[in-house]
């Protein structure tokens, strides 16, 4: 009798659980990053490779294919690039070997202010007049985001969500 | 059951109760224990619980509620509960990659997301509570979220004249129009130009019956096994604007004996003077001559040719105007000439100027072109075709309306049908349910459906009459971009409100002007008050800017003033008159309101604010790194040899005090300078003059280089 009473019991429980639905996840289509960036870039270094991109990173690329490109680059839109003809060289864009060690307030101030204000080549003119804040910001992430070596960022102190 | 037992309690009874009891009991608490398990609420607490382990908690929390958070903008029809989840949209501190989503911040844009919501971005369920309800569709809820690679879509719905931050929209709404879609479809926000396809009224006159055959096989393109698409035989990357039809052996020959024999318009033959062909026919020099002539009027600005370097073939010139690599294997000679002296004859809609030939030029030019672009295996593959009978004419007439020909192609006495193709100004808004997807094997919503249309529009319908293109990706997803942007009238009067319409671009030219321009097209290239290309320099404050006597010169023997552009404006060897009519109209019209250039005189230059000015460019402010003076100098700006030649000095004034309030998008640095310094820079420019004479730079030499090889 008592097993009977326990099947009863676990059948009504099964009704229970059929009836209430244990949830039922739904697939998730496949995640392919490009899908989810904003637009991309080839990696300068192996052009096969392409770096997603965020909203700010994109409006970073487009800023700086309009107004750095041509000193910054060793291939331009027109073609042959400024970068030969500038003593000293400047930096490539992507070249984390020197950038990832320069902050990003450091960053923001070359561009603002020019090469002279920071003690550097006066042939990099200042931007800040031209660019918006928010669009110097947007270009310091394009560089982060194509770097080579990558670029990682500093950690946050006193976080458990820093970056490693 | 025993009557004496009845209505006794039995121990059996008690504990059946007992059970039953028990049992109802959990049943009744699983109600809240689900609802405690809900998806949103697991969210909500997962966010206090990061949110206490971030050192910036009170400002995270601030807002916090246990309860479903919702964007309710009554207006827009619009109800989004995706902040009940998405807890961090709003807080600059979450942007790190560390933040686990959903809580990231969302990216700073120009939009604040209280108060545009999410949904009418980033498509989804507005109101659902379950992530799977949210983001992807049901049977009941169908519309997806929008993957973020297609999400200046969203963008485009509401702004229609296109944005610099929506590079990829901008580039499928080329490609619409570029393509002729417009031709078949009705679309939001393409219009149809006067010309799509080439008007085919006289085709008869221009090629035989055996190049329109091979052209209908495969127009200009042909596809390897491995999917690299060429065009006559070399690797382009650019579309041609003729698509493939799928067109049976009997259509193809049925419409080449329609087309070669349109001769609506006969040409009108001219000779070239006997006395020139007799002096050049047997020079050895004619065909080395033509090129160079070829070359020098800059045709490549507009045209290409193959050009084989180093063993690597590749296009070089512009595309604006057809690849010209085979074009002597293409056109009749007699044709030709009439062509090249008046364009305007022929196609009345050409966006080809008319030069000013001389005889010579004429005849060295075309025996170029018709003895080195040439290939005499072109027309190998071509069967034998007679000349056309009756019947296949007739065939060709109705298959050329029946097939849309005649939605692109005018032909005198023809008219296309209207409304050819299906609407596709709401596309972008259908709903799975709305499409077609026949046998295809594809996930069935938009996105897929347009993507599987475009790369193959009879795997989605076998009767399909829309012809093949040809895409590679990134002009695929652009396309399928602007297509998804297009979501018809707006639904509601607030949203209605939100659509950004285009600028309506409008230039007038009048006058003896107008007759010039419309000679030498200028529009192709230049753009006037917003109207016209954009592979020239805007011309709309030309008048401000430039010298008049500058102008009559350039006109006459154009140079390039930027070191790194390849493409450069044709020489027309436009006459006096013409030059000064163009130079009159730009100095006196095209003016911008703040720059007048009699408002700074020249003769307050003193020696030593020229000094003064050399040395700030040359030290302080160490300008040689973009612009080039002498020998020396950077390529990014326009060379400055001829500054005080070609500049007017409001104009220096003026752009040194704010290049972006004159060029909006100029790439140069706006300064700091003092009232005394731009006076300084400006006397030092002005006293910079040269003849106008070929300069050398990159550009000049590069040009050299690929011009040896073309034709080869």
């Amino acid at each position: 009798m008592r097993t009977h009473n326990f099947a009863i019991a676990a059948l009504v429980a099964a009704a229970i659980c059929g009836v209430t639905g244990c949830r039922k996840h739904a697939e998730t289509a496949k995640s392919d990053p490009l899908l989810a960036a904003y637009d991309s870039e080839p990696d300068w270094n192996d052009s096969a490779k392409m770096i997603p991109l965020s909203y700010q990173q994109a409006q970073g690329k487009r800023v700086f294919y309009q107004y750095c490109v041509w000193c910054h680059a060793d291939a331009t839109p027109a073609g042959p690039s400024n970068r030969s003809n500038l003593t000293p060289v400047p930096p490539l864009l992507n070249d984390g070997a020197t950038l990832n060690a320069e902050s990003d307030e450091y960053l923001q101030n070359i561009i603002t202010l020019g090469g002279s204000a920071m003690g550097k080549s006066a042939m990099m003119p200042p931007y800040g007049r031209a660019l918006s804040a928010e669009e110097i910001r947007s270009v310091i992430a394009f560089t982060r985001a194509i770097a080579q070596p990558p670029y990682q960022p500093p950690g946050r102190p006193g976080s458990q969500y820093s970056a490693k | 059951m025993p009557a004496e037992e009845m209505g006794k309690v039995t121990d059996r009874m008690r504990f059946v109760f007992a059970v039953s009891s028990l049992i109802f009991l959990a049943v009744l608490a699983i109600s809240p224990f689900k609802d405690y398990r809900r998806e949103w609420k697991q969210y909500k607490r997962s966010y206090l619980r990061f949110a206490q382990g971030r050192p910036d908690t009170k400002r995270l929390t601030a807002d916090y509620s246990p309860d479903i958070d919702q964007i309710w903008l009554p207006g827009m029809n619009l109800v989004d509960r995706c902040t009940t989840c998405h807890q961090g949209i709003t807080q600059a501190s979450l942007a790190d990659k560390s933040v686990p989503e959903p809580f990231r911040v969302h990216p700073p844009i120009p939009h604040n997301v209280r108060e545009w919501g999410c949904t009418i971005c980033h498509r989804g369920q507005g109101p659902a509570t379950e992530v799977a309800e949210a983001h992807e569709s049901t049977l009941a809820w169908e519309q997806p979220v929008l993957p973020t690679h297609f999400i200046q879509a969203s963008c485009g719905t509401c702004h229609q004249s296109d944005l610099p931050q929506t590079p990829q929209l901008a580039r499928g709404r080329q490609l619409l129009a570029e393509l002729n879609c417009q031709g078949c479809h009705k679309m939001q926000g393409i219009d149809r130009p006067a010309m799509l396809g080439p008007d085919l009224s006289s085709i008869g006159t221009k090629v035989s019956r055996e190049w329109i055959y091979k052209w209908l096989k495969e127009p200009r393109t042909i596809v390897d096994k491995d999917g690299n698409v060429t065009v006559n035989g070399y690797e382009t990357q650019e579309e041609p604007r003729m698509p493939k039809f799928r067109l049976t052996e009997t259509e193809i020959r049925a419409l080449t004996a329609f087309l070669s024999v349109q001769k609506a318009r006969p040409f009108a033959p001219y000779k070239i003077s006997p006395a020139v062909v007799a002096t050049w026919s047997k020079n050895p020099e004619l065909i080395s001559q033509g090129e160079l002539r070829f070359r020098q009027m800059f045709c490549s600005t507009c045209h290409s040719l193959a050009v084989t370097r180093g063993g690597e073939t590749k296009l070089i010139g512009g595309d604006i105007a057809p690849e010209l690599t085979k074009v002597g294997s293409k056109v009749n000679p007699g044709w030709l000439i009439a062509w090249l002296r008046d364009p305007q004859a022929y196609l009345p809609h050409t966006r080809m100027p008319r030069y000013g030939w001389s005889d010579e030029d004429l005849y060295k030019v075309t025996q170029y072109v018709t003895t080195k672009l040439v290939d005499s295996d072109l027309l190998s593959g071509v069967p034998k075709l007679d000349a056309p009978a009756d019947a296949e004419i007739q065939l060709g007439h109705r298959l050329f309306a029946e097939k849309g020909c005649a939605s692109c192609h005018v032909i005198e006495g023809l008219n296309p049908q209207k409304d050819f193709g299906p609407d596709l100004s709401a596309l972008g808004g259908k709903n799975a349910s709305e499409l077609e997807f026949g046998t295809a094997k594809i996930p069935h919503n938009l996105v897929s459906y347009i993507q599987a249309k475009l790369e193959d529009p009879v795997s989605v319908n076998p009767a399909a009459r829309m012809p093949q293109y040809t895409w590679n990706q990134a002009d695929l997803d652009a396309v399928t971009t602007a297509l998804l942007s297009m979501k018809g009238a707006p639904a509601t009067s607030a949203l209605q409100n939100l659509v950004v319409p285009r600028k309506e671009a409008s230039f007038r030219a009048t006058g003896s002007f107008a007759e010039v321009y419309e000679r030498y097209k200028c529009y192709t290239c230049h753009k006037f008050n917003g109207y016209g290309g954009d592979l020239a320099p805007d011309l709309t404050y030309e008048g401000s800017r430039a010298q008049r006597q500058w102008l009559v010169e350039f006109l006459k023997s154009p140079q390039t003033l930027r070191p790194t552009l390849i493409l450069r404006m044709p020489q027309f060897n436009m006459s006096d008159k013409d030059a000064a009519t163009l130079a009159d109209y730009l100095s006196m019209v095209m003016q911008h309101p703040a720059v007048n250039p009699a408002g700074v005189d020249a003769k307050q230059f003193t020696p030593a604010m020229a000094t003064l000015g050399k040395q700030l460019y040359e030290v302080k402010y160490q300008c040689q790194s973009c612009h080039t003076i002498g020998g020396s100098g950077g390529y990014v700006g326009p060379n400055l040899n001829n500054a005080g030649g070609w500049l007017t000095p409001a104009w220096i004034e003026a752009w040194l005090k704010n290049p972006q309030a004159l060029v909006p998008d100029s790439m140069e640095p706006r300064r700091n300078f003092t009232d005394e310094e731009i006076k300084a820079l400006t006397a030092y420019l002005m006293t910079l003059r040269a003849g106008i004479q070929p300069q050398k730079t990159a550009s000049n030499t590069r040009a050299l280089a690929w011009g040896h090889g073309a034709g080869k």
